[in-house]
């Protein structure tokens, strides 16, 4: 059909689809029910630490978490990436930066986009951000479209 | 580039809320796990793929080892040498292994319960796997001896979609 040479590779475009969908447990529920508000929460273990993100178990005993508690929605940068914004992503800057956010008040860290407008040299550890909330929210992690710096 | 920072509420100190003041949970969430990609067949198995658009089986064997691979790589995958030329097979083979597929599952193309084997080619040291229908499920057994089932001549690509399934040679005797 075409004028490829004889013994060129031929190549066909292929798509691998997983329609998996995963049911989440009461905190972690509760947790993202407060983002779909605009809220944060974490959740308390027996120790009285606070975990954020929010899970249903604690990860250094394996006990089940206590109540679910409201945050100050801001924390501090521990650790980050530079990436290329890739398809799809909805940063309107050249690039971002993945993080692990402490949550102020809490042990753990929640992993998020971090947007500087494209700036990387703004990034460091122990930078202070605060979520950029989506207008339409629908109980996702998503709901949060990134975190951004807040001036101190 | 970059969007203005969203106006952020004034920090409020977290306060202890009452049960009544919890969000109502999600239950669940979809996580589709999607990939496209571009398969390459590379110039060895393109050699095959082209065969079986004019409904010829093409082997190619290891100079070294002598194995016979269909389909057949650019080298041997033991001795990394260069494959032979590609030599056509007659095409009837043995069932070496086979599953009854019962489950529907998403994207599924064909009906269930339908039979997938992996079928040892005569002249050939590797399986393919196919389709072996025109037979009740109970009657596939290991070495039964079967052949291909082609498509109509306009069908014929350069796809594993030219041969339609694998049926039991007529009056086979097993291998």
């Amino acid at each position: 059909m075409t004028a490829e040479p004889p013994d060129a590779s031929l190549t066909a475009p292929y798509s691998i689809e997983f329609p998996y969908n995963r049911t989440v447990g009461e905190k972690i529920g509760t947790f993202l029910g407060g983002l779909r508000d605009g809220e944060l929460y974490g959740v308390r273990t027996a120790s009285g630490a606070v975990l954020c993100p929010a899970l249903e178990f604690d990860p250094a005993t394996a006990a089940p978490t206590g109540e679910l508690v409201r945050l100050t929605p801001s924390g501090t940068v521990t650790h980050w990436t530079w990436v290329p914004t890739r398809p799809g992503d909805d940063i309107e800057a050249d690039h971002f930066a993945w993080a692990l956010i402490a949550i102020d008040g809490t042990e753990g860290a929640l992993f998020h986009a971090v947007d500087t407008g494209g700036d990387p040299s703004r990034l460091t550890a122990g930078l202070r951000v605060a979520p950029r909330w989506r207008a339409d929210r629908v109980g996702s992690i998503r709901d949060i479209v990134c975190f951004e710096p807040v001036e101190a | 580039m970059s969007t203005p920072p969203t106006p952020s509420t004034p920090p409020t100190p977290s306060t202890p809320p009452t049960p009544s003041a919890l969000p109502s949970p999600v239950e669940s969430f979809t996580s589709p796990h999607k990939v496209d990609y571009t398969f390459v067949a590379g110039t060895g198995r393109s050699a095959f793929l082209r065969g079986l658009q004019e409904r010829r089986l093409l082997a190619r064997r290891c100079p070294t080892c002598e194995r016979v691979y269909l389909p057949a790589p650019e080298f041997c995958s033991r001795c990394l040498a260069e494959l032979s030329e590609p030599f056509e097979l007659a095409g009837t083979g043995v069932v070496k292994t086979f599953c009854v597929v019962n489950f529907p599952f998403p994207g599924q193309m064909i009906d269930p319960p339908y039979l997938v084997a992996y079928i040892q080619v005569d002249g050939a040291d590797t399986t393919l796997m196919h389709l072996v229908r025109d037979v009740e499920p109970a009657d596939v057994h290991i070495g039964l001896r079967v052949e291909p089932v082609w498509c109509a001549e306009e069908d014929l690509d350069t796809s594993m979609n030219s041969i339609r399934y694998y049926r039991p040679v007529a009056g086979g005797s097993d291998a």
